[in-house]
Formats: C-alpha cells, structure tokens, sequence
C-alpha cells in the first residue's frame, strides 16, 4: 500500500498517538534526546508503533521528532543513524500489515529569521539531511511547527529532495495563532500553495478547543485536513492529561465536518485514545469541504482576500526616484522599510515590491529587502520584476503566499515564470501585452489575456489566481485609449472570470491635476471591475476613491472603515505650539515643526553652513553633555537628534535649490556583527550620526565581515563602526577587525590602515577594544559623535 | 496565566539613562502609549521545574556553587514576553527610534514583573520551603552555554515558543532563563548588586552613579 492509495481507499485515515507520552510512562532513561532510544531499546520503540497498530492506526509516525543535527549535537549518534534506525524499528512493526511509516520531522529548535536567527538555508539543511536520511519512509510529516517560514523551508527540502507525500501540520494556541502569530488561514494558503498533500493541526489545544482554527483553515483550503490534538492540559501536578479517550473522540467527532480526513492524538494520548477514535470512524465518512474564501495573498499573520478591491502599494519601485536608487546603492534598507510603514498607514493591503536598479545585484537586494520588510510589516507583498531568477529568489524569501509581478503574452515569458508561480504556490499578475507590444484594441489584449489563463491552468495555476492586467497608457497622448482599456478589463472579469489589476497612475502623465485624473480614472475602473488597483495610498484623493466605493458598493459595512479613516487622532499628544523658538531652543526641546519652521526663518538671512555649525551642531552637543550628565533621558536625546534632522533636511532641499555643496560630513558604515543581531544601539548611534551630517551606512545585524569590507573598499569609507552586544559576538567583531586591516584595498602605500574602527556595545572595555584592534572605544552614541569629529571633522 | 500590570515607570526610567533627570511631560506620555502598546502585544508566560541538587548539569562553576549552597533542591525557570514585542520594537526603530528605547525600557521592566510574579506563584506552590534570589546563565561565571539545557529541560521550544540562538541569545529577547535555590531553612539572601554582577566594569549604569536594579 501507498499513500495515494490509502488516500484514495479509505474514507478516513487513522494516526497514531503519543510518542512522549509512552516513553514517559513505560520509564525508559535516555541521555541526551529520546530519539538515541531507537538505537539503545528497538524492541521497546517498536512494541509502541505494534500497540498504536493494534488500536488501528493506518500510519506511524518515527521516533524522530528531534533527530536534527542541531538537537543531536551532544547524543553521540549522527542523524542518518538514528533516522535509519527509527524507520527500520516502525517498518519491523508494520510488517504484515498495511500500516504506513511516516518520517516525522519536529522544527529544528531554534528560531528562524527575522525573529530568529537561524536563516532560511540553513534550516533547509537540517530538514535536508532528515528527508535524505529517511528514504526508506513512505510519506513525510512535518508536525508541531510555529514558524510558516521553517515550515516552508521543511517542504522545500521534502519537494526538492524526495518524491513522497508530504504532510503537515501546525500547533496553535488559546488565541488561535502560533507562538509566532501564523494565522490558521495563512497557514492553509501557504502549504496549499507549495504543495503538500494534507494540513492541520496537531499538539497545543485539546480536540474540544480547535473548532474556531479548523473552521478557519478550511474556508481557505481544498486539502484534507488533519488533526492530531493534546488529551487536553496536563495537570501541573500529576501530569495527567483532562481529556478521557471516549470524551477525546466526540470532540474529534465534532470536527469532522470541516473536511477533516486524518485523525490522531498528540501529548497525553495513548492506544486507548487511538481505539477510542477507531470506534468513532466506524460509521463516519469522509466529507469534503471545498473552499469558500476568494484568491487571497498572505503573510505568515495577516491575510488580503480579494472579495473586493484591496490596494496595492506602488512605492517601493526606484524608477523615477532619486532617493530610492540611491538608497539601492547605500544598501539603505531603512529608507525602504520607511516607505513600506507609510504606504501601510496610508492604507495600502498588500506592497509591490521592486528593487531593479542596475548598478545592484537585484537577486540578493530582493531577498534582503523582502525579508526586511517582513520583519517589520504583516501586509502581503507582490513580488516585481523582469527578470525570473530574481522573481524565483523573491518566492523563496517570502514567507507566505504572494503575488509575482509579473508574467505576459510572450513565449518566454510563459514558459519561465508559470511554473516558478507554480512551485512556491503564488499568485500572478498576467499583462496584457506580448512580443508585438501592447495591442490598441481591447479585443486584442483580452486574447492575449485568455492565453495567459489557459496557459496558466495547463501548469495547473488556477484561474481564480491569474490576476489580468489590462495595462494603462498615458490619456494625453493617446485619449482614446483609455476606454479600450476599461472594456478590456470588463471583458477578463465576466467572460474569463479572472481577477483584475491595474498601474493607475500612468493615466494623467503631463496632465495638471494628476491626482484628480487618477481618481477619477479609479473611480471609473472600479465600476468595471478592478480588484486591484496599484497606486500611491499616500494619495487622499486617491485612496479616498478606494474607500468611498467599498462603502457605495456595500463592501464595507456599516462604512466601519470608512469612518474610521476620517477620524485619525495622534497617539502622543503635542505640547502647545509656542512661538518663535529659536533652532537652538526647539532643537534642545525635540519639537520638530518649530524647529523647521525657525530654520526656515533664519535661511532667509543667514547662510546656512552658518546655521548648521553655529546653531544645529551646538544644540545638539548641549542635549548630548546633558545626557552624559544624566540630566536628560535617552528618548529625549534621540527626539532632539530627529529634531536636528528636519532643520537640516529644510537646509539641505535649499542648498539643492542653489546647487551649492552638500552638507555630509563624510560616510560612517555601521554594522553589528556576525551572530549579534541586537542593534538597539548601534541604531541609536546612527542616528546620532546622521544628524551631526554624517552619511550613515548601514549595514545592519548579523553583518558577514566580508559585505563590510567590500562596502568599504567599494564607497571608500574612511570610518568603521562595529557594535556587539554579547561576550559570546566579540570574537566575531575581532574576526570582523582583522578582516578590516588584511584587506589591501583599505590600506595605505604603506601598509598602514586607512579605516579608523570605533567600537561599542555592553560587555566592550577600553582595554578589550584596544586588545582586538579596534581604534576607538565608545561608550554611548555621544562618544561615537565625538570620535567621528575626531576622525572626519 | 500571568498578566502584567502597571510597568515600574523607576525602572524603566533607570535603562533609559538620565539619573539625575526627571522626565517631562512629553516623555511621560510617550512612556504611557508605549506601556499601553506592550501590555497589549505581551503574551507573558513561564515554565519551570524543580530539580534535586546537586545537578551537575546545572550547577557550573563557582558563583552558581556558592549561590545554592545550602540548598537541597533548586527551581529552573523561564519566561518570555512573547514574539510580538519584539516586533513592536523592531517597527519602532524604523519609524521613531526615540519610541523604540522607550518600548525596549519598558518591555525589560515587563519581563522583570513577569518573573516576580511567577516566582511567587511557584512559591505558593512549595509553602514551606524557602527560595533564594534568580541566577541566570551569564551571571559571574555561570555559563552562558547553558541557556540551551535550561531550554531543552524545560520543553521552553514547544511549550512556550522560547529559544535561544547558536550565540546562546534568546528569542525572543525579552525572556529570562534562571536557577533559583530551595531551602528548607530561610537562606540568607546573598546580596545582589554589582558586587556580584559580571558586568561591573563596563556597566554604564554604574559609571553613571546608578545601577540597573539587579
């Protein structure tokens, strides 16, 4: 017997209990991890898979819950042994009969990034080295799992290095999300969209608490679903589980409507529960549950389903932008990320993200940039590029389901990104254009839009999840367009029944009065049908439309939304304006629009390199002695040090006015180092930094020594920040240090250095620093600002 | 269940410097929307289990010797504030870093409140007995390698969605791991303080006349 046909000939399939829970009673020591039992007592391994067999159970699960190289570091057994052991003692079991061995794989026990961090690599690695240890195994199951993004690299590692059947499940709490806030939901759409067989829960909750999450799961999945409960919660005392067997199968019982098909315990149950469950099945069948929600993107916490228009945020492209590019080039992912939290506040529901830019690798800054965006924003993102490895790099970084930006009519287009958008389970944006341009006729672009869908479908895409985009042109040079367009798209969403897009803002190029030709222009192709409009939410007029319409067309009920956006009071209440502050004094207080607003007073008389070394600078040195001194607390530092920045951006767009220098005082990379990923305090640093004027690069966590070298040489940076936090991270800024003075492209003709290191952190000393080759020791971000005065002036 | 209360405004104050400075009103309403923000995002929650000493597997080194002796059994315990607060910082250092020292202070008070109270709750549960103050890995020479046993003993992973990193950091890092002594006979609490404290020659609190509470 196989999977596919146990799928295909039994309406209801049978797990098995407890592994923990037997071990624990039948009193077996182990050193180390209980997985080594599978070497060290076979025969007793084996007689818990017989007893689950007995009470009916058509799959095992191994005792190999843990048996990563990570967990079995100090058992003194390797992975492939106590794997290869594992299948063998549930295969000796199952002889005989038609039970099935699953390979069963619990996360790697450490966190994964962003909150973690372990990286997606090497997690993979881990589950690798399972998967192939295993091979014997009939299916694959990954259970237990809290983090979407391990679970996702843990199927990858299953589809890229094995062709069983790969099964799944999550564990979830009281509040109906993971530990790291995975939404049920989120869960169901990812792991369909990768392509496991089956999906659920096991572990956590008992039976009688996990109807809110299956009900959930499954108005977002066709899989069959899987559940695999706690007897309840262990008495803190004696450690009996609440739930009895019989009482454990009617709450099991109760979900089988939902689509449920496999069934099993977790913690605290035993044969008994396994019998218990076996006599419920006797007369149930399997009832599938199709799913009823719409084609939806995800993050790991937060779902966008498009049941009706959802915004889509067009910022996060360089073309056209000035500062974008450059901040591509600076490797200024806070700059990105700022812009990804304002299009969020403004209301955009899901981010296209676009980082082509030539003078970067668009690969690496895609992976990197969506990561960082997801570290700090649960809005899906649509994944936007020309090219496909950086679209396949894209999906692979993401954690979730998004959508791919995009597919077209062209050959080459088909064949490469369809079946990219098939493997991680995304959804596409299909345009209509193909190797003849964009056609001027709605009948012609609809054709092409018909191709993309039956191609998509003929790589097994559905439909449902082709999103057509009828591609806008520019109204004033060609008006005519603009109604061809509209008909082209009213035409994919009732005779393809596909979802529609559109780049809105395209419409009013070299008109005035953009933002109301592209409101109206929304308006217009909202009635027609668009589910997607990508446009600027920071635009009122705009985003406004977007509202008003939920609200006429009966989206928004009760116009809740609508309301509430009207309504936006500032979390933080602002002192009374005073007036007439000098810079200095609204500097030193943190008040950010006096202090602007002096700036430009003084600008009207005073030179402004005037200002900054007569008024900025000396503000904030008398708000940085201060906070030496303990007079002040360090927020109030940081507000005066932001409020430094708004005067210096007033003086800075009027030097750009007059063409004049600029006022950086020189470029600074900032990094923590390799295995730290605490950055409180160097980000307190930079912006410190950057409001004395220095240009600040930076790095970020977790930094390899090699990117801050090559950045190094490549900006011809004369100052090196470096901070680490724990005892157990100074070797690697040492590391990091020796890199700095090996490399010859930072050295002088005479073999000197040319980067100054300064270095920081908690556990740092004067000493320390001195010891491990650092320049400077900083205590706090003052002393960082005092030293870069020192060095660059 | 344990659910936080009002943060300890002194405490949180003290890791945002200024000790001889007393906050204004913008400060003080800043401090409140954040207190707000991380008593909504907390998902507070403990293990912990007692074990017989001596446990060589705990019990690394001189400072941690000298800090159960007397002591026949001790208590192994962990708590974090969950993943979400992290999350709030980490938004916060993007937007409005003067915002994210002030989540970070208050979260580090939040966890402090968490383990006080969790400590009295297991005190309750072995009336009788006597309890010394917690020791964590990294404290003296306790060793900082043992945040992975502490974890794995406790099942903090699974249970709790607590770990700790290759470079025995924790995550989510508003969490604590600690040992704490259990005697039939009240012990005579070793003094904490910078004494004690691994950190007293680079601290900045206690260069700046002050100390961080420990």
């Amino acid at each position: 017997m196989d999977f596919n046909t146990l799928l295909k000939n039994k309406e209801m399939i049978l797990l098995d209990g407890a592994m923990g829970t037997l071990l624990q009673k039948s009193g077996a020591r182990y050193d180390h991890a209980p997985e080594t039992l599978n070497i060290t007592r076979p025969e007793l391994i084996e007689s818990f898979h017989k007893a689950y067999i007995d009470a009916g159970a058509d799959i095992l699960y191994t005792n190999t819950f843990g048996a990563n190289s990570y967990k079995l570091e100090q058992s003194g057994y390797s992975v492939s042994e106590i794997i290869s052991a594992a299948v063998a003692n549930a295969k000796r079991a199952a002889e005989g009969t038609d039970a099935l061995t699953a390979l069963d794989i619990g996360p790697v026990g450490m966190l994964i990034e962003p909150a973690g961090s372990m990286s997606f690599d090497s997690a993979y690695e881990y589950f690798k080295e399972q998967i192939e240890a295993g091979q014997d195994a009939d299916l694959i199951v990954f259970e237990t799992m809290t983090d979407l993004y391990e679970l996702k690299a843990a199927v990858l590692a299953a589809k890229e290095n094995s062709r069983k059947p790969v099964i799944a499940t999550m564990t979830f709490e009281k509040n109906g999300r993971t530990f790291t806030g995975v939404s049920p939901a989120a869960a169901a759409l990812t792991l369909e969209g990768l392509g496991v067989d089956a999906v659920g829960v096991n572990c956590s909750l008992g039976p009688d608490e996990l109807e809110p999450v299956i009900a959930e799961m499954t108005r977002y999945t066709d899989l069959p679903l899987i559940v695999k409960a706690n007897a309840g919660l262990p008495d803190p005392n004696s450690n009996e589980y609440s739930i009895l067997p019989e009482q454990f199968a009617s709450y099991v019982q109760r979900l089988l409507p939902y689509g449920v098909k496999f069934v099993g315990g977790c913690c605290g149950t035993t044969p008994e529960y396994i019998k218990a469950l076996k006599t419920m099945l006797s007369d149930r069948s399997f009832a599938p549950c199709p799913k009823t929600a719409d084609t939806a993107a995800c993050s790991a916490v937060s779902v966008a389903e498009i049941d009706q228009p959802r915004v889509i945020g067009e910022r996060i492209n360089p073309t056209g932008k000035k500062l974008f590019k450059q901040a591509l080039v600076d490797n200024n992912i806070d700059y990105i990320l700022s812009q990804a939290l304002s299009q969020i506040s403004g209301g955009a529901e899901i981010l296209d993200v676009n980082v082509g830019h030539p003078e970067i690798d668009e690969k690496k800054m895609m992976a990197r940039v969506i990561k960082a965006i997801q570290s700090v924003c649960d809005a899906p993102l649509q994944i936007d590029s020309t090219k496909p490895d950086v679209l396949e790099e894209g999906l692979r970084s993401y954690n979730g389901r998004p959508i791919v930006n995009s597919v077209n009519g062209e050959e080459k287009s088909l064949s490469t990104v369809l079946p990219v958008v098939k493997k991680y389970g995304a959804s596409v944006v299909g345009l209509t254009l193909d190797e003849n341009g964009i056609p001027p006729t709605a009948e012609g672009r609809f054709q092409i839009a018909k191709r993309i869908v039956e191609r998509a479908e003929a790589v097994g895409i559905d439909r449902r999840d082709v999103y057509i985009d009828c591609l806008t042109l520019t109204v004033s040079a060609e008006q005519d367009a603009c109604r061809e367009t509209l008909k082209a798209l009213h035409r994919v969403k009732t005779e393809l029944g596909c979802k529609t897009c559109l780049g809105v803002s395209n419409i009013s190029f070299g008109l005035p009065n953009r933002e109301l030709v592209n409101s109206t222009f929304l308006t217009m192709a909202l009635e027609e049908g668009l589910d997607l409009p990508i446009m600027n939410p920071n635009s009122a007029g705009m985003i406004g439309a977007v509202r008003a319409f939920r609200v006429l067309k009966g989206f928004d009920r009760g116009a809740a939304d609508f309301i509430a956006s009207c309504g936006d009071a500032p979390a933080v209440p602002k002192p009374a304006a005073q007036t007439e502050l000098s810079v200095a004094d609204a500097v030193y207080s943190g008040l950010k629009g006096e202090a602007a607003a002096a700036t430009a007073k003084m600008l009207e008389s005073a030179d402004p390199m005037t200002i900054v070394n007569e008024m900025l600078i000396p503000a904030l040195d008398r708000v940085g002695e201060d906070f030496e001194k303990n007079k002040i607390f360090l927020p109030q530092l940081i507000q005066s040090a932001n409020t430094a920045q708004e005067c210096f951006d007033v003086i800075k767009a009027r030097l750009a006015q007059s063409g004049s220098q600029s006022v950086s005082k020189g470029k600074i990379i900032l990094a923590t180092v390799k295995g730290d990923i605490h950055d409180i305090g160097k980000n307190i640093v930079k912006v410190l930094l950057d409001n004395y004027g220095y240009t600040v690069i930076d790095l970020g966590r977790d930094v390899d020594p090699q990117l801050i070298v090559d950045t190094a040489v490549e900006q011809n940076i004369k100052m090196i920040g470096l901070s680490a936090l724990m005892t157990t991270t100074l070797g690697s800024m040492e590391e990091t240090i020796r890199l700095i003075r090996q490399t010859r492209a930072l050295q002088n003709p005479d073999g000197t250095s040319r980067c100054v290191v300064f270095v920081g952190g908690a556990v740092l000393t004067e000493d320390y620093a001195m010891k491990i080759g650092a320049d400077y020791y900083c205590r706090d971000a003052k002393e960082s600002v005092d030293t870069a005065k020192l060095v660059l002036g | 269940m344990i659910t936080l209360d009002r943060l300890s405004r002194e405490e949180a104050l003290r890791y945002m410097g200024g000790a001889r400075a007393v906050p204004d009103e913008r400060l003080n309403a800043l401090i409140d929307d954040c207190e707000a923000q991380i008593l909504g995002g907390a998902r507070p929650a403990f293990l912990y289990k007692i074990i017989d000493l001596p446990d060589e597997r705990f019990t690394e080194g001189k400072d941690i010797a000298a800090h159960l002796e007397g002591c026949d059994r001790a208590v192994l315990l962990c708590a974090t504030l969950g993943a979400e607060i992290d999350k709030l910082i980490r938004v916060a250092q993007v937007s409005d870093m003067a915002r994210a020292v002030v989540l970070d202070s208050l979260a580090s008070a939040a966890v402090e409140q968490l383990c006080d109270k969790a400590e009295r709750e297991i005190a309750e549960r072995i009336s009788g007995a006597y309890l010394t103050f917690r020791f964590s890995p990294g404290y003296g020479d306790y060793p900082i390698a043992l945040q992975k046993r502490f974890l794995t003993e406790l099942d903090a992973p699974r249970k709790i969605g607590l770990s700790a990193n290759e470079n025995h950091i924790l995550i989510p890092s508003k969490s604590v791991t600690a040992i704490a002594g259990i005697s039939d006979r009240p012990v005579e609490q070793k003094k904490r303080g910078c004494a004690v404290c691994s950190m007293r020659e680079t601290c900045r609190y206690r260069k700046g006349g002050t100390h961080c509470g420990f």
